[in-house]
């Protein structure tokens, strides 16, 4: 095949004579590559890490603090009284005391083994106190096992240090410890060193209050109420009853107990995005960066291509003259662009993938797909080809009679 | 080889109207080496330019080769311009990037010859210049006369029936001049017909035929001229 036409062999010695500008806007493309993947890397696990399923009902779901100030105030009465009227308003799916909200930032942990002793090192794990209502008010499946029954709820006071008997873990946490789910039911996991739990019962999915942690699937509910003067109660409603319920739940447990305030009342879907704020912000820089860069580097391919054009006006004229076509020109601008392109995506790729072992290294990011590779590689070979398209035109456009004209 | 005629260009620029050529008729035989003259804005580059193909005309008919070429387009200009036209200019227009080698091979892409007959006709038409030890050289490591020469081997190499010099002597010095317009002699004796536009009258009177272009028209032409402002027949 001959491809002589194409001119490729003095087009690359033509330019290894003339290469500052060139290698510059090579250096350029690499630069924006490497910058560009790697942040596309971190915006897209980041929006992975923020499309991860709570395990709740988020869109139904809203929950409140109440507090008692008074000395005579009956923690225990209230809670039990509270969530008895609570899920008996019509559009309440069920309502549950629970000790911390999932993905809100706050709560507690624990650490849970499979022997008994405190050198031995166990797994943590977020704890969410609930009674027998909470698999429905959390919209949890159970996958394995049982639910607590009324009889194992026990009354948890202030400072307790104690634990039930019984306790019910999420999926990745029975698959952390025991590499499978039903070998887990029946099984003792040790708490607080020395205490005994029985695993009951495995549900899908209940993320932690930590976003950003590594245990975020652990979690595990003992079944506890609590008699706190402060505490929690999570509400589930019906499909589009939320908002609706909100200020009826709440006018109705200010009006019930004298004594005590209602207040912090929020939805988890606010709680979420509360929670993924820093990593929106950082996907918004990201893009942003990424847009501009991309830009940048077009419009120095664009100034190159017009600065090499304008300087090369009579050469062209001559090169018209001497029988090439209009295409011929077009295409020697854009090949040319092509070749600089080239050189910086080699670049690009070394340090692309040099720049990511290197925040895989130091911010424990996750490697980057070999495919953003290929995929970055021929994009940038697009906007190279669509930021030198108007010079190229310019150029294709210059008359052959140049060559005859004193410039 | 060319016949013009009544060929007329008219350029307007805000909303003037400048005739470079008016009525222009002319024929040149194959073989005939020509020099065309005449006082600065006559018409010589606009005739040049025309009968190279490197601009359109307004009206009239101009045949080369005993082909029309009125109504080619830009691409049927490109490829005759390419296989049948070889350009001399004043300033030589080499192309600076590129080696003697590279800049003579320009033409023979776009002709899309392979590198092997490329390669050939390169170092041919190089050796006939005298240039051929020095084709990795660059056109600023040469003299003004040799930067000729190679423009006339980029010219030849295509081997072109026709010539087209545009003051192919004018940035040179006497001795240079007369080596190049040597060398252009020993090419119209070779077959090739060849167009000469030049200011230089003792140029002129070493060619076989003369015209003298004034206000876009051959207004006078030397005696023995076949060329006259009507179309010889």
């Amino acid at each position: 095949m001959n491809l002589s036409y194409l001119e490729l062999g003095p087009m690359w010695r033509a330019l290894m004579r003339n290469k500052v500008g060139a290698l510059l806007i090579a250096i350029q493309i690499a630069v924006t590559m490497t910058i560009v993947l790697n942040s596309i890397s971190i915006v897209v696990e980041r929006d992975k890490m923020m499309q991860r399923a709570s395990g709740l009902d988020e869109q139904n779901t809203f929950y409140l603090t109440s507090t008692g100030y008074t000395s005579d105030f009956n923690a225990q009465n209230t809670v039990t009284e509270d969530l008895l009227a609570i899920r008996a308003i019509p559009g309440v799916v069920d309502a549950i005391q629970l000790n911390a909200i999932p993905i809100s930032g706050g709560g507690w942990s624990m650490s849970l083994a499979t022997e008994a002793g405190p050198d031995v090192e166990g797994t943590g794990t977020a704890v969410y106190m609930v009674d027998e209502h909470g698999l429905e008010t959390l919209d949890l499946d159970l996958i394995a096992g049982r639910n607590f029954t009324a009889n194992e709820i026990r009354w948890r006071q202030a400072a307790q240090p104690d634990w039930p008997e019984t306790v019910i873990i999420t999926e990745a946490l029975a698959l952390t410890i025991f590499d499978n789910v039903d070998a887990a039911v029946g099984q003792t996991v040790y708490i607080g060193n020395d205490e005994p739990m029985t695993i009951i019962g495995v549900i899908d999915q209940l993320q932690a209050p930590w976003v950003g942690w590594n245990n975020l699937e652990h979690s595990m509910l003992s079944p506890e109420n609590m008699a706190f003067n402060s505490t929690r109660y999570l509400i589930r409603t019906e499909d589009g009853e939320r908002d609706r319920l909100m200020p009826i739940v709440e006018e109705m447990l200010a009006a019930r107990t004298s004594g005590r305030i209602i207040r912090n009342m929020d939805t988890l879907t606010a709680t979420r995005d509360r929670s993924y704020r820093q990593h929106n912000a950082m996907i918004k820089i990201l893009l942003t960066v990424i847009v501009c860069l991309t830009l940048i580097t077009a419009l120095g391919i664009v100034g190159l291509a017009s600065f090499s054009v304008q300087k090369r006006i009579k050469q062209i004229g001559t090169k018209r003259a001497l029988g090439a076509s209009q295409a011929s020109v077009m295409r020697y601008f854009m090949l040319e662009n092509g070749m600089i392109s080239t050189v910086g995506l080699v670049l690009g790729t070394g340090l692309t993938i040099g720049l990511n072992m290197l925040l895989v290294n130091w911010f424990n990011l996750t490697p980057l797909d070999w495919m953003y590779i290929p995929i970055g590689v021929i994009s940038l070979l697009i906007v190279g080809q669509i930021a030198v398209l108007g010079p190229a035109r310019r150029a294709a456009n210059i008359a052959p009679a140049t060559a005859t004209r004193t410039l | 080889m060319l016949t013009m005629q009544s060929l007329t260009k008219t350029y307007v620029t805000d909303n003037v109207q400048t005739h470079a050529l008016r009525e222009f008729n002319l024929q040149v035989n194959e073989g005939d080496f020509v020099a065309v003259t005449g006082p600065s804005g006559s018409g010589k580059t606009t005739f040049l330019n025309i009968a190279g193909l490197l601009e359109t005309f307004n009206q009239g008919t101009y045949t080369l080769d005993g082909q029309n070429v009125s109504a080619l387009n830009d691409k049927q200009r490109s490829k005759v311009r390419n296989e049948k036209i070889g350009f001399i200019f004043q300033n030589f227009n080499l192309i600076p990037d590129l080696n003697l080698y590279d800049n003579v091979d320009v033409p023979l892409r776009y002709r899309g010859f392979n590198a092997q007959e490329r390669k050939r006709r390169i170092e041919q038409s190089l050796e006939r210049v005298g240039l051929a030890k020095r084709m990795q050289h660059l056109p600023s490591q040469l003299s003004g006369g040799q930067q000729q020469r190679v423009a006339i081997a980029r010219a030849l190499a295509g081997e072109p029936r026709f010539l087209l010099a545009d003051e192919p002597t004018g940035n040179l010095d006497t001795k240079m001049a007369h080596s190049v317009m040597a060398l252009l002699t020993e090419i119209n004796q070779n077959g090739t017909t060849i167009v000469m536009v030049t200011h230089d009258p003792e140029l002129a009177a070493q060619t076989q035929r003369n015209i003298f272009v004034r206000d876009g028209k051959v207004s006078e032409t030397t005696p023995e001229l076949v060329v006259t402002d009507k179309i010889a027949v």
